[in-house]
């Protein structure tokens, strides 16, 4: 058996968020002397491959990202010089419009406006995953730094209740770390054991960590999936706009790439969600191009006919002539670009959910990312959340360090939710309401909202605010 | 046994059975004691000293402050630019605001003056007086800083010493060679022993006679090294705040921590070190409050309610 070993800061997951807070402290002059850990379940062998060879198309997993997060990731994590910067698309303005109601209600959210012109970022998740990774690998501070990938959690213990309820009391654990400490034991699948100051969850919606600090999540499904999926349009689209479509299903996004290529997030039913998978890839293209128009009504129908048969070629007669109905110049300057192929096997789902945790920390615990909320994708916020996290996680490490706190005390994490879940609460209610505003085809309400989205539209201060929020400004 | 071991894991086991006073003080002849009261009010303390959500909370609080105090004050007080420091490695002080400048100018200049004093500071290696030192929040966080090479806390009261000695283990960071506590006043350190920093913070308003304790403090103060002490001033507001308020209204302070009557003008010590100008300087004075929900927060006025004070040894 091998004897436990001690570090400062041990991290559970190796996604954006995990990757950030290690590349963060690392890249800090006051905290790159912390001895730290990055456990990761899933082979990272894929991100490190990506600097070198990225590969020719897209991965399906993009991320809005804002510039708040981009100056984030620039000036104090310092990835962003390690990332494919020809596999990132800024965009400048965000069109939303209603399924509901034929009057073409609108809200366009223009970045004219702020000081860099720019609303967000598009960029894959593994060009993030891979940057950080790099980034941590360029620090070379092999003493101090450790990434652990293929590696899982197979138990925390507190050495503290160990002894009360999770242990037989006459039974004494040879490897259960200093008993004089209570700093928390990860046992890994690899047959480490690390007793650790401060133990970082960024271990996803169904966080062990959290578990382990058994601090309660609250929140719900959405009863809805994500679709996304990697498209070709007809030709480079010089507008960079990001489409958002509110159907009664859920919102349609197409968010542009660079050349000619796009990513799409559907969120959908259930039942729409798996014939959006089914659909012939031939057909495909032509369902999305249909969504980003047709009524509802009609969509049903065509929905109807996939289900019914996802190879029937027939149905993209039924959309093309339905199209050619509307007045095509129209068309052409107030909607998506057509779309002409979906990469294959770019296609998956996920269901859409909300949840925040009561808090971020506990004595020697914190929690980023989706470990500590997971929001609605319908404004792109999810790894901006994650990003600010991060932040306000460093600013409190880093006063903690200079203040010479013990950097596992809630005397120095109590900050770090203080100057984060307030702000998050506001986003997750905000995107919540949106969800459920739109996901109705109940009269009242879509007559109010189309009011609403048009009188929106003509308010120059509320777009300015919903722009801030959207570019975290 | 017991007692020991409820230090600082819960603090939620009962102390009751350990109020007696088991340091006797009545006959001390040190100048510098504590009453005999203040010992046993202490000494009661000891078991819940490192529960920070326990009664000593506000301390805990408070500390972050003290430690933003000191470690701001020695950082804009370091010179950057030593006369031995050719021209040419110089650093660049604007002679006015640098607010002035276009924002990245400003932040070129700032982040050039922060990595110097940076690189200034990881040479030095500072040896640390805590008088008072109590359960060690103060001695604990000192001796964590990188520049701080090691910290000596004493104190009077052995419960709350033997509370510190405990928790100290707690962290593999503090070893025998970067902190260690005694038992003693601040007469009994050897004279010949001098200090960078020495440290007496919500302690003068706990002895009979800080004037004498002062005087034996700066005697084992080093060339150039700094003092920095904080206590409460003799006002209404003091005693609305950390007596009925704090104490009796939201009881967030253990009943009996304060004396009114001990309470020191911030103008009395100024007063104390200007008799003593040749050698020493008042560098900062600044005043704190408590707010419920928010923590401690600088006040403009260190003339009302508790203050830190600033003290630097110029020869």
């Amino acid at each position: 058996m091998t004897s436990s070993v001690m570090e400062d800061v041990v991290i559970v997951g190796g996604g954006p968020a995990g990757l950030s807070v290690l590349a963060a402290l690392k890249n800090s002059p006051k905290t790159r002397h912390l001895k730290c850990t990055l456990v990761e379940a899933s082979d990272l062998t894929n991100v490190r491959d990506f600097y070198d060879n990225p590969g020719e198309n897209y991965t399906n997993r993009v991320v809005s990202v804002t510039p708040k997060s981009v100056e984030f990731m620039k000036s104090r994590i310092g990835n962003w010089d390690y990332m494919k910067e020809d596999r990132v698309k800024f965009y400048d303005r965000i069109v939303a419009y209603d399924s509901q109601d034929n009057d073409n209600a609108r809200i366009d959210f223009d970045a004219g406006s702020t000081e860099s012109g720019v609303l967000a970022a598009m960029i894959e998740n593994i060009n993030i995953q891979s940057s950080l990774l790099k980034k941590i690998e360029e620090i070379n501070d092999t003493e101090g730094t450790t990434v652990l990938d293929k590696t899982k959690v197979e138990d925390i213990i507190s050495p503290i209740q160990q002894s009360l309820e999770d242990h037989d009391l006459n039974e004494i654990d040879p490897n259960a770390g200093n008993a004089d400490l209570d700093w928390p034991i990860v046992k890994l699948s690899n047959g480490d054991i690390i007793q650790t100051r401060l133990l970082i969850g960024a271990d996803g919606y169904n966080s062990p960590v959290r578990k382990f600090a058994r601090i309660e999540s609250r929140g719900w499904q959405y009863n809805r999936f994500g679709v996304v999926g990697t498209l070709k349009m007809e030709y480079e689209d010089y507008r960079s706009v990001g489409w958002q479509r509110f159907l009664t299903t859920g919102p349609l996004a197409i968010l542009p790439l660079t050349e000619d290529n796009a990513t799409m997030v559907w969120s959908s039913t259930p039942k729409l969600s798996e014939i959006l998978l089914k659909t012939n890839k031939e057909i495909f293209p032509h369902l999305v191009n249909a969504a980003t128009v047709l009524d509802e009504a009609d969509l049903n129908y065509i929905y109807k006919l996939l289900d019914y048969n996802p190879d029937d070629m027939a149905v993209i007669d039924e959309i093309k002539w339905r199209l050619e109905k509307f007045d095509q110049q129209n068309l052409e300057e107030n909607y998506p670009l057509k779309v002409v192929e979906v990469l294959d096997g770019s296609r998956a789902r996920f269901p859409l959910k909300l949840s925040h945790a009561d808090t971020y920390i506990a004595p020697r615990i914190a929690l980023i990312g989706d470990a500590a909320h997971t929001i609605h994708p319908l404004a792109g916020q999810g790894l901006n959340m994650g990003q600010s996290d991060v932040a306000a996680l460093m600013t409190a490490l880093e006063s903690g360090i200079d203040r010479g706190m013990d950097i596992g005390s809630t005397l120095v994490l109590d900050s770090y939710v203080a100057n984060s879940w307030p702000s998050n609460h506001m986003l997750l209610g905000i995107c919540d309401k949106l969800h459920k505003v739109f996901a109705t085809d109940y009269y009242p309400v879509v007559a109010l909202r189309g009011l609403g989205l048009k009188s929106l539209n003509v308010l120059e201060s509320f777009k300015d605010i919903m722009v801030k929020i959207i570019s975290a400004r | 046994m017991m007692r020991i071991r409820s230090v600082g894991v819960s603090g939620r086991i009962s102390t009751i059975s350990y109020r007696s006073v088991r340091f006797h003080s009545s006959h001390n002849p040190k100048a510098t004691s504590l009453s005999a009261d203040e010992m046993a009010h202490f000494n009661a303390l000891a078991s819940s000293w490192w529960d920070v959500n326990g009664p000593q909370r506000i301390l805990h609080k408070m500390n972050l402050l003290r430690m933003d105090f000191i470690h701001s004050t020695i950082r804009n007080h370091i010179k950057l630019n030593g006369p031995e420091v050719p021209v040419d490695e110089q650093i660049y002080i604007p002679p006015f605001n640098v607010d002035l400048l276009p924002k990245p100018i400003r932040n070129t200049i700032i982040k050039e003056q922060d990595d110097k004093r940076d690189s200034i500071l990881n040479q030095v290696k500072w040896k640390v007086l805590d008088i008072g030192c109590g359960g060690g929040i103060l001695s604990e966080s000192l001796a964590r800083l990188s520049f701080i090479d090691n910290v000596k806390g004493i104190d009077l009261s052995k419960d709350v010493l033997e509370a510190a000695k405990l928790h100290k283990l707690k962290d593999p960071l503090l070893n025998d060679n970067k902190l260690n506590y005694e038992l003693m006043a601040i007469e009994d350190v050897p004279a010949s022993e001098k200090y960078d920093i020495v440290t007496m913070f919500e302690m003068l308003e706990h002895v009979d006679h800080p004037s004498k304790v002062l005087v034996e403090a700066l005697k084992r103060v080093e060339r150039g090294g700094w003092v920095f002490i904080s206590t409460i001033n003799r006002d209404f507001i003091s005693w609305f705040t950390t007596i009925f308020m704090g104490e009796h209204i939201l009881k967030i302070v253990p009943v009996g921590t304060h004396t009114l009557e001990k309470y020191i003008n911030q103008s009395e010590i100024r007063q104390w070190f200007d008799e003593r100008k040749d050698s020493f300087k008042v560098v900062d004075a600044k005043g704190c409050i408590y707010l419920p929900a928010y923590g401690w927060k600088f006040t403009s006025s260190p003339d009302v309610g508790n203050y830190f004070m600033a003290i630097q040894r110029i020869k």
